[in-house]
């Protein structure tokens, strides 16, 4: 089964959240407390990233690529970046996985790689 | 027949080529020298490690009472193939880092001491140790234990040290790490720096004299305090430190 | 609404300290009050973020005001992330100006250093969305890092201009006795030499290791007060003359420009209309650069100058301590520290030890207004806040 992030679409005016707020960040509507669950696409562009080298102590790598990346729909997501040499730009397609580990679980998210 | 204890005491070290000195550029401009310290240079070293003894953070007291330790045992030849690089900057010592060979094949890493901080001096001394093992001595590795988070922190994830947990280190008989030639090769860009020759003046200024370090980590007005704290339930150990403190800032 | 004045001052050095929390906290304030004139206060707020996780002792604000035997004075602590500090000097204007009390100590503290670097980071990543950034393993070098990478982007900021504002801020801190670095560094030695990347490593690309305030422990402490009972004080009357707060959303990736910072732009805005006045008054400021790059975004988000300018400014040193428009002559966070919850009342602490005409070596020429930007979370709850010298 291939996994998802999901995005929340307001049911009243049709805006796409990511993450989950509890209210239309549009229309402020709060009479509707459920959302549309949609799966978020995977292709996207790189907008910025990161190496990061001091991290905290449950990642035990020298170093860890970031990155903030426009999804194909316009939502923008955080994620993982694994790419060497990564620019400005650049079109990525993301994977749903393992991207931390507390204590005994694990968390799932986003990695993406060039496209 | 008279036996010469003194003989058998005293091992005998072998003849390992010197620790050619370089220089380089620290962030606050000033220049910094490292160089191998010599065994009659001791005793001017042994008094300014003393007074890190008595600081009781950052693992300065472990590090600085073995050191001092480390010291005497070459000085009174009681430590076999010992060798001390000392860092200096205009003269002063910033910092001293130590270790010894256990063969032809592998060092062991013994102690990074660092005087001035803030400047990573403590990390191009060791980066200077690991070099001086590796290209200079030739061997193949380097067995290395940090006694505090922040060393573990710099050398087992910046160097990313393989772990040789069935050798047991020299400090505290732990596990080891080692550092391969590998290892190093890798991290060589971005760790190891300085240039050679270091000109004729500096070396001169660095041989001259080991000035006192200007601004080392100092020992508390009320030596032993945060360890006897370990057993004083309403802290007043370091309570009257701290009220000792404020009475000599407010004299000066 | 009353006005509200700041009589008093306290603050211990940044660094790191030995002795519990509270009393850090008891410190500060023993200073404020003893400069003050007072022993009683009708009101303590406690700012501080990481008691509960960091030190294990919640209800910071009861063990305060009791180590300094102020019961039984109301007593409140304030936990907003980084903007803790400003948003209980927020909350004890409120109080003063509304007319509950008259004498308000506002406290703001940190011991950071009494965990290892590793958990402090992660600590502080922790107000970071939970979900779309934590997880990833996101921390606030890592925000600062792809804010940074875009700015140069877009704007033409480079390296260079990092540098420079580590170098004057660290060398700001060499004149401040409270400061917790007092270590000049040169742009040779953390740009140009052949040593100079060794010396300052990357932290999260595109920042380096002096681009980063240190991790500090410390408290400051203000005593803000009525008219009435400033005027009796026989202090300087420094007034607070506006407060302005604004939030922006949590998950950086959110927001419609990343390279803008919008709650510390709406923060000013409202702080200027408060008090009646425009950027341009202003003759001292205090900026939060946790990150070199925040005091250039955030010099020109307050209004100092025109967006994507402001390392312009700082090259021709307009930001300087004898420039036109002074930032951080206290070192800022990069120099003097950055405990948490300390911060943002240590920087007003600055804006009126300038407005005394204290400050010494550092002093602003003839400053009378400052402003203080206290920057919560990456720029999601923002606090400016604006003072005057009246008498
Ligand atoms: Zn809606």
């Amino acid at each position: 089964m291939e996994r998802e992030v999901n995005a929340y679409k307001c049911r009243k005016c049709g805006t796409l959240h990511y993450p989950f707020r509890m209210v239309c960040k549009n229309c402020r509507a709060n009479d509707y407390f459920e959302f549309d669950i949609e799966p978020l696409p995977k292709r996207g562009k790189l907008l910025t990233f990161t190496f990061i080298h001091n991290l905290p102590a449950q990642f035990e790598v020298a170093r860890l690529g970031l990155g903030i990346v426009e999804l194909e729909n316009g939502i923008r997501v955080t994620g993982q970046v694994d790419i060497e040499d990564p620019t400005l730009g650049m079109d990525v397609v993301g994977n749903v996985e393992v991207v931390r580990h507390d204590t005994y679980d694990d968390r799932y998210g986003f990695v993406f790689r060039a496209a | 027949m008279a036996v010469d204890l003194e003989k058998i005491l005293r091992p005998v070290d072998h003849p390992y080529p010197p620790y050619p000195a370089k220089y380089m550029t620290l962030a606050s401009g000033e220049t910094l020298v490292i160089r191998q310290a010599t065994r009659d240079e001791v005793p001017t070293l042994l008094k300014h490690v003393a007074p890190l003894v008595f600081v009781e953070r950052d693992y300065y007291d472990l590090v600085a009472a073995r050191v001092y330790a480390e010291l005497l045992g070459w000085y009174h030849h009681r430590m076999q193939d010992e060798y001390v690089l000392v860092a200096q900057i205009d003269g002063e010592l910033a910092a001293i880092v130590n270790g010894r060979s256990v063969s032809p094949k592998r060092g062991m890493s013994l102690h990074t001491l660092a005087m001035r901080r803030g400047l990573r001096v403590g990390a191009h001394a060791f980066a200077a140790k690991m070099e001086y093992h590796i290209d200079i001595l030739g061997q193949d590795e380097v067995l290395v234990v940090a006694e505090s988070p922040i060393g573990f922190r710099r050398w087992m994830i910046e160097y990313q040290l393989e772990e040789v947990f069935d050798t047991a280190h020299e400090l505290g008989g732990v596990p080891s790490y080692s550092l391969t030639r590998e290892l190093f090769d890798r991290a060589r860009n971005s760790l190891v720096v300085g240039r050679r020759p270091v000109p004729e003046d500096l070396l001169a200024k660095a041989h001259e004299a080991i000035l006192p370090p200007s601004d080392p980590p100092t020992p508390p007005a009320d030596l032993l305090a945060a360890t006897r704290a370990k057993y004083d339930a309403t802290g007043s150990a370091l309570i009257l430190q701290r009220w000792a403190q404020d009475r000599s800032a407010e004299d000066a | 609404m009353r006005d509200v004045y700041i009589i008093g001052i306290g603050i211990t050095t940044f660094t790191r300290l030995e002795y519990p929390l509270s009393e850090i906290a008891a410190y500060a304030s023993m200073g404020a009050l003893k400069d003050a004139g007072v022993t009683d206060v009708d009101y303590v707020l406690v700012a501080n973020m990481g008691s509960a996780r960091i030190n294990n002792q919640s209800a910071l604000a009861s063990a305060v005001v009791d180590t300094l035997s102020l019961t039984p004075a109301g007593a409140v602590r304030i936990e907003n992330g980084p903007a803790s500090g400003a948003s209980a000097i927020k909350e004890g204007f409120m109080a003063v100006a509304s007319g509950m009390h008259d004498t308000v100590l506002v406290v703001g503290a940190e011991r950071m250093r009494e965990v290892n670097n590793l958990e402090a980071t992660d600590f502080v990543a922790t107000l970071t969305h939970p979900m779309a950034e934590y997880i990833y393993g996101v921390t606030l070098p890592g925000h600062a890092a792809m804010f940074t990478r875009l700015y140069m982007e877009k704007y033409g900021v480079t390296e260079r201009h990092l540098a420079m504002v580590g170098v004057k801020n660290q060398n700001n801190a060499m004149l401040n006795k409270d400061a917790h670095l007092h270590q000049k560094i040169t742009m040779d030695g953390i740009l140009d030499s052949p040593e100079a990347f060794t010396n300052n490593p990357w932290v999260a690309e595109p920042i380096r290791f002096f681009d980063c305030c240190p991790v500090s422990d410390g408290g400051a402490a203000l005593i803000l007060a009525s008219k009435e009972v400033a005027e009796a004080s026989g202090k300087p009357m420094i007034r607070i003359t506006g407060i302005g707060q604004a939030t922006d959303t949590l998950a950086v990736h959110e927001r419609p420009e990343p390279t803008d910072l919008m709650a510390v732009r709406i923060a000013a805005q409202r702080a200027y209309e408060m008090a009646g006045i425009t950027a341009a008054d202003i003759d001292v400021a205090e900026l939060h650069d946790a990150f070199t790059i925040l005091e250039i975004a955030e010099s020109e988000e307050v209004g100092f100058f025109e967006k994507g300018t402001g390392h312009l400014a700082l090259e021709r040193g307009e930001t300087a301590i004898d420039g036109k428009m002074p930032i951080n002559p206290s070192g800022g966070l990069k120099g003097k520290g950055h405990p948490v919850g300390a911060t943002g009342v240590a920087q007003v602490h600055e804006i009126v030890v300038q407005l005394r005409g204290d400050a010494g070596e550092r002093q602003v020429k003839d400053a009378r207004t400052g402003l203080a930007c206290n920057f919560g979370g990456f720029g999601n709850n923002v606090v400016v806040s604006t003072y005057a010298r009246e008498d």
